[in-house]
C-alpha cells in the first residue's frame, strides 16, 4: 500500500489522534468486510483504512512515518480470515450458524419447506420441475370432436395427448407430472399444451355455436325446399321455409359443439340467395315484368 | 483446535475479558472439559467482536445485537448459496 495515510483517512496532516480515531471509525463502520459479507471492493478499501489507521491510530508509529523512518507500506497488517469466512456454502455447521432469518418462511405445507429445511445437518434441496410449454395445431373438426394427438418433446420422446370434444382455440391443456424433471426427487412439472384451431373451410364457431353460410337458389328460397346441410356430426335435412330471403338465419338445434355438461350447442345456418352464373334471358324478362319488384327499395335505410 | 494460551495471544485478549466473552454467549468454544479450546470460527470471531469494541465504538449490548443478525444474515446468505447452487445444478 503506497498511497499516502492521511489521504486513505481523508484527514490533514496536522490532525489530532482523536480526529484520526473517528475518521477511521467512519470509514471502517462502512466497510468492514464481516458487516459486508458480499462485497470485494469494501473489503480491499477496508484493507487500506486499517493499513493506514495501523500507521497513523499509534502516536509513536505516526511521528516515525512522518519524520520519513518508515514509509506507509511498512504497516501493512495481514488479516487473519474473517468471521464471514466460515459461512458459505458447504461450510461447516458451528454452533453460531443460525437459521432465524429465514424460520419464518418455513411451513409444511411449504415447499420452502423442502427448500430451506436442513436435516440433519445437510441441506436437501427438493424443487418441482419446471412447466414444459407446447403449442398444438388441432384442425376444427378434431377440436369440435375430440381426438388424440401425439406430440414429439425436445427430448425425443411422445406423448399422446387426448384433445376433449369441444376444445377450444387458445385453451391449455394441463398434463401432470410430464413437464421438466423435478431436483432432489421433487415432482416433475407438467407439460402445458396450448391448442391452436385451426380454421374450417365453412364452418365457423362461436362459443358452442357452429354457423356456416348455405347457399340457396332463387327457386329454393321462393319456394321453400327440403335440403341437406352439413353438421359437425354429419349431414342432417333442413327444411327450409317459403319466402325465405338472404340473411335468413335458420336453427339447427343440438347439432352444435359438445359441452362438458353432455348437452350441445346449436348450428345457424344463414341462407344466401345465389343467382345463376350465366345471365338467363327468362328471368330478365320477368324482372322486367315484374310491378312489385320494381317499387321496393331495400336501401332505405342506408338513407341515399 | 486452538489452545487458550494461543488464542489469548492471536488474538490480544485478556483472560477476564475472554471469559466474559463466553459468559455474554458471544463465543461458544467447542470443548470446555478438560481443557478450554477453541476453534477457527472462535478466533475469527472473537477478532471481529474485537474490531467492533475497540475500533467502531460500539458497546456491549451493541455487540451482542450485531452478532445475532450478523450471524441471521450468514444464515440466509448461505440458504440463498445453496439454492442458487442447486438451481444450476439443476438445469
Amino acid at each position: 500500500m503506497n498511497e499516502d495515510p492521511y489521504t486513505v483517512l481523508g484527514v490533514k496532516r496536522e490532525a489530532t489522534q482523536d480526529e484520526i480515531r473517528s475518521a477511521y471509525r467512519q470509514l471502517a463502520k462502512k466497510l468492514h468486510p464481516d458487516l459486508n459479507p458480499g462485497d470485494k471492493q469494501a473489503e480491499e478499501k477496508f484493507k487500506e483504512v486499517s493499513a493506514a489507521y495501523d500507521l497513523l491510530g499509534d502516536p509513536e508509529k505516526r511521528t516515525r512515518f512522518d519524520q520519513g523512518e518508515i514509509d506507509a507500506s511498512g504497516a501493512e497488517r495481514p488479516r487473519e480470515r474473517y468471521y464471514r469466512d466460515f459461512h458459505g456454502a458447504g461450510a461447516e455447521e458451528h454452533p453460531y450458524s443460525s437459521s432465524s432469518g429465514f424460520a419464518d418462511f418455513i411451513d409444511d405445507e411449504d415447499i420452502l419447506a423442502d427448500i430451506l429445511g436442513r436435516g440433519g445437518g445437510r441441506t436437501r434441496l427438493r424443487i418441482r420441475g419446471q412447466d414444459a410449454h407446447y403449442r398444438l395445431p388441432v384442425e376444427f373438426m378434431e377440436a369440435v370432436n375430440g381426438t388424440t394427438k401425439r406430440i414429439t418433446m425436445p427430448d425425443g420422446a411422445t406423448l399422446d395427448v387426448a384433445i376433449p370434444a369441444g376444445s377450444r382455440d387458445k385453451q391449455i391443456l394441463r398434463l401432470k407430472g410430464k413437464g421438466g424433471p423435478g431436483i432432489g426427487g421433487g415432482p416433475s412439472g407438467d407439460a402445458l399444451v396450448e391448442m391452436e384451431v385451426r380454421p374450417h373451410k365453412f364452418f365457423t364457431r362461436k362459443d358452442d355455436d357452429i354457423h356456416i353460410e348455405l347457399p340457396v337458389t332463387l327457386p329454393e328460397a321462393v319456394l321453400g325446399a327440403k335440403l341437406d346441410v352439413p353438421t359437425p356430426s354429419g349431414s342432417v335435412r333442413m327444411t327450409v321455409p317459403k319466402g325465405a330471403n338472404t340473411g335468413t338465419m335458420l336453427r339447427l338445434k343440438g347439432k352444435g359443439v359438445a359441452r362438458s355438461d353432455g348437452s350441445r350447442g346449436d348450428e345457424y345456418v344463414t341462407l344466401k340467395i345465389v343467382l345463376p352464373e350465366q345471365p338467363d334471358p327468362e328471368i330478365e324478362e320477368f324482372a322486367r315484368r315484374w310491378q312489385v319488384g320494381q317499387s321496393q327499395n331495400p336501401r332505405q335505410h342506408l338513407e341515399v | 483446535m486452538i489452545s487458550v494460551q494461543e488464542f489469548l495471544a492471536r488474538t490480544r485478549l485478556e483472560r477476564r475479558s475472554l471469559e466474559a466473552w463466553i459468559a455474554a454467549g458471544w463465543l461458544i468454544p467447542p470443548q470446555t472439559e478438560p481443557e478450554l479450546t477453541f476453534s477457527d470460527v472462535d478466533l475469527a470471531r472473537a477478532q471481529l467482536i474485537r474490531d467492533l469494541r475497540e475500533d467502531f465504538g460500539v458497546n456491549d449490548e451493541g455487540v451482542s445485537v450485531i452478532l445475532h443478525l450478523l450471524d441471521q444474515m450468514h444464515g440466509l446468505r448461505r440458504s440463498m448459496q445453496e439454492l442458487l447452487n442447486e438451481l444450476r445444478a439443476g438445469r
